[in-house]
């Protein structure tokens, strides 16, 4: 093919999709590759998407008989654990009920397959219908670059040439590093592993087990044992028809710990409280990817160079600052701007630096660099050793205690709490973490 | 519920050219440098699929058959003996999620 496009897009994840629909629905002329066998095929995620850009991207998709998500939120649960014990601050309410749905669970294998559809349908649609195109079973091997421009890629012994490239490739950022954009060598600092079962359940037990009514879902994440001190924190959600349940931990951590992402993964699922909450299902698939902190520090040294921009999580585009897990909203997002600024670009008939600035402009005005600029205290704190394991240790002893009663003069939970914190941290930590806790939220 | 190890929990990951036998690899390892300088030998851990193994002489060896393509020894390794890629669609090993 020698026909120029105006953009190639590497990877078909959901940075790289929002960014395809951008493109299509302006009448761009492009290039979507996936190293997979079809969109989400080599994919993970625990994980829910969050947010409205998503009825956004795909108007109403919540109408669809059999869209791509699993089950909208209604049912939020972050639980404190210790050894023996959780102690969770959960919230439901009907209010969540309403559509745009404000998070929706996905399997990535299943929602990418379904969103890229629908790109293809914006394609079809389009003045390119012929000439842009979802590639699959390609793995890009090189951005190829002509005075430091960004002018295409190359597979193997093929190039295709492009006015502009979006790298939307994911975490491994092998690409965004080619183009040094980032160092060859990220260390493992700021770098946790996910590791996950999909685990199924008769769909009348898993729906009485979570409450679920309908195609509403349960999210809930978890702090301490979970991961047995390694930084890190569990997570499950909500399918139509199984959970999704996993760690992240830490890689330098677990590394220095001499611990194992799948033993962890065992003694998680050993704890009292999750034997009972997955007793009865069957594990159909399990998996594992790299993700990244949200620490400031491991992003890329810019997000863009001439002719080329960098979405998603290969920007390291991802965040948790206690509230939730963010980042295929974030990647969504990004994708949205990246391909708006490429639309830009072709109208100025400028594709470098010039108006490519524009994105990360337009990054730094949205939600995504305001949340992950003004919660980087959170993130931090999060991966504090206080916060990962005395904080949950002493919420459940106190817990316990106060929860039990033996017929005894009963103490007041002020004293109660004292114990708790004098037996598993110190009030100096605990004022620490307080101080950071009210100025990072 | 039952624990799976991890032979039965990779036995239901999909994989392509699984039949294949000639696979290229898609990440080569410098054992030399695990088996000399490495002070950790991190790899034989935190891999969550368990492809580098460590013999009885304290060796460690790898294989790039159950890869999941996680990345995670691309950052564990700090001792540059990891040359990470993706699998070749063709002629790699590469993993496809059915759920993700």
């Amino acid at each position: 093919m020698d026909e120029k496009f105006d953009c190639i897009i590497v990877g078909a994840g959901i940075a790289g999709l929002a960014a395809a629909m951008t493109l299509a629905r302006n009448n761009m002329k492009f290039l979507l590759i996936e190293k997979g066998e079809f969109a989400g095929s080599k994919n993970v995620s625990g994980g829910v998407l969050w947010g409205s850009d998503l009825a956004k991207l795909v108007p109403e998709y919540w109408k669809e008989e059999d869209g791509g998500w699993e089950r909208f939120i209604n049912h939020r649960r972050l639980t404190f654990m210790d050894e023996e014990s959780t102690f969770s601050v959960d919230f439901k309410s009907s209010h969540f009920n309403e559509t745009p749905y404000s998070g929706v669970v996905v399997l990535r294998s299943k929602f990418d397959r379904w969103l890229a559809g629908k790109v293809q349908e914006e394609i079809d649609n389009s003045d390119y219908a012929m000439e842009s195109f979802i590639a699959t079973n390609i793995k890009v091997d090189e951005v190829l670059m002509e005075d430091d421009k960004a002018v295409g890629i190359r597979t193997g012994d093929e190039e295709f040439h492009a006015d502009s490239v979006i790298i939307s490739e994911g975490v491994n950022n092998l690409l965004t590093r080619q183009v040094g954009l980032q160092d060859d060598y990220v260390p493992a600092d700021h770098m946790l592993t996910g590791i996950k079962e999909v685990i199924r359940y008769d769909q009348n037990v898993l729906e009485d087990r979570f409450q679920l009514n309908g195609l509403s879902g349960m999210s809930n994440e978890f702090v301490g044992y979970a991961t047995d001190g390694v930084e890190g924190g569990g997570f499950l959600y909500t399918n139509r028809d199984s959970i999704s349940l996993g760690l992240v931990a830490g890689i330098k951590d677990m590394r220095e710990k001499e611990k194992s992402p799948h033993d962890l993964l065992n003694t998680f699922k050993q704890h009292p409280v999750i034997q009972d909450t997955i007793r009865g299902g069957e594990v159909i698939e399990y998996s594992a990817h790299v993700v990244s902190s949200g620490d400031k520090r491991v992003m890329p040294k810019e997000l863009y160079k001439d002719g080329v921009l960098l979405c998603g999580e290969s920007a390291n585009l991802l965040m948790n600052a206690g509230k939730a897990i963010q980042g295929m909203d974030f990647a969504m997002r990004s994708g949205i701007l990246g391909a708006e600024t490429i639309v830009k670009a072709k109208e100025r008939g400028d594709f470098t630096s010039a108006t490519l600035k524009e994105y990360k402009q337009a990054l730094a005005d949205s939600y995504v660099m305001k949340d992950i600029n003004n919660f980087q205290d959170a993130v931090h704190m999060l991966h504090n050793p206080t916060m990962i394991q005395d904080v949950p240790n002493l919420i459940c002893d106190f817990g316990r205690k106060f929860f039990t009663i033996d017929n005894e003069p009963t103490k007041k939970s002020r004293k109660l709490m004292q114990e708790s914190i004098k037996k598993h941290s110190s009030y100096w930590d605990l004022m620490k973490i307080g101080f950071k806790g009210a100025k990072s939220l | 519920m039952k624990l799976l190890d991890l032979t039965e929990r990779l036995g239901l990951v999909s994989y392509r050219n699984q039949a294949k036998s000639d696979i290229k690899p898609h990440i080569t390892v410098d054992t030399d440098i695990c088996n000399s300088t490495c002070p950790h030998k991190c790899t034989t851990y935190v891999c969550p699929a368990n492809c580098y193994t460590m013999d009885e002489n304290g060796d460690v060896h790898f294989q790039v058959e159950d890869c999941i393509e996680c990345g995670t020894c691309m950052y564990a390794c700090d001792q540059g003996a990891v040359d990470w890629n993706y699998p070749d669609p063709e002629t790699g090993r590469g993993v496809t999620w059915n759920f993700g």
